[in-house]
């Protein structure tokens, strides 16, 4: 079984966790296009190499940041999301008439 | 001893495997607003004896209360608890409460052994999701068993059913293990009681029957029996 270093609780086996996506910054909704959204919502990169993924470690539902190489399924390194995301990421709420339509 | 023993279901708190400890033969005495299983009908000292091996027995009606949010730790400090930085340790209090820090901005209160403290009823009254201080109450008290397995072969039989390696020698006293155990998610703390190796189990009450029924299964190969919580006493020197 595969292992994953969960910067909480150490290392667990793989089935301790769940996979939450790319780590790519969401644009702001309120003036984002249809595409720019869809492409957020729909579209991964599929790169190939090392990739910035959330994870869930389910035990404690406690998300965190994996490097991972898709290239050979290799974790690099994993760490708490509070090292790349230092402020609360906050949008303007819609005016009045967007909210209420 | 005595042979006379109550009804856990004559009791509006019950623990969740009330069934399966009153099928087991279990003597229960009124205790923690319910009845718990003090022996299965022998003295606290052969029970006692016998959990050097392994054993199961079942804590749920002992007081635990947890705590979430941003201050929490801060909060917990100025109401004279002792919890210090790291993560998946539990503290220590000088009344026997285990302060279980399960993450940066959380905390499970366990209750000393045999629940003398009122520590954990003391914080839950002082705590308020109207208050100021981002320090929620997360009352665990009926949302979370809390078993206890103890004895020399408990890590051997952990080790059938869970990932994290539990010997002594990897997993020291008052260490946290948050995982997977039959594929349920618990808390595991080892507090040992004298010089038995001990284990509380904690998880969601809604599957606590499902775990009681996979650790019996686990423990059979090493002769494991349940035992009350007199022979805990006993073994604890109270």
């Amino acid at each position: 079984m595969k292992i994953i270093h969960c910067p909480l609780n150490g290392p667990r086996n793989i089935s301790e966790f769940v996979y939450g996506g790319e780590v790519v910054d969401m644009p702001d909704p309120a003036s984002a296009s249809d595409a720019e959204w869809a492409d957020h919502v729909f579209l991964e990169n599929n790169t190939r190499g090392v990739v910035r993924e959330w994870w869930l470690h389910v035990a404690t539902a406690y998300w965190f940041i994996a490097e991972r190489d898709t290239a050979n399924e290799e974790i690099v390194r994993t760490y708490p999301s509070s090292d790349i995301f230092k402020e609360r990421v906050t949008f303007a709420a819609p005016d009045e008439e967007q909210g209420t339509s | 001893m005595t042979s006379v023993t109550l009804n856990p279901a004559d009791f509006t708190r019950r623990s969740p495997v009330y069934r399966e400890l009153r099928d087991a033969g279990a003597r229960f005495v009124e205790s923690f607003g319910g009845a718990i299983a003090e022996d299965f009908m022998e003295s606290a000292e052969a029970e006692a004896k016998s959990a050097a091996g392994l054993a199961l027995a079942d804590l749920s009606l002992l007081p635990h209360f947890g705590f979430k949010g941003r201050e929490t730790v801060d909060w917990l400090r100025s109401q004279g608890v002792d919890v210090g930085d790291q993560d998946n340790v539990a503290y220590r209090q000088e009344d026997g409460v285990l302060a279980a820090k399960l993450a940066p901005r959380e905390v499970l209160l366990i209750a000393d052994i045999v629940g003398r403290s009122d520590l954990c009823a003391r914080l839950a009254d002082s705590a308020s999701i109207e208050e100021e201080v981002e320090a929620f109450p997360v009352p665990r008290g009926d949302g979370y068993f809390w078993f206890l397995v103890l004895g020399e072969s408990a890590p051997a039989m952990f080790a059938k059913i869970c990932g994290v390696d539990l010997r002594s020698s990897s997993f020291g006293e008052l260490e946290i293990a948050q995982t997977s155990v039959a594929r349920m998610n618990v808390v595991i703390v080892r507090c040992d009681l004298g010089e038995t190796p001990a284990y509380h189990v904690l998880g969601d009450v809604a599957s606590a029957s499902y775990l009681w029924a996979c650790l019996l299964d686990a423990m059979e190969e090493f002769d494991g029996r349940l035992i009350g919580h007199g022979a805990i006493r006993h073994l604890a020197g109270l």
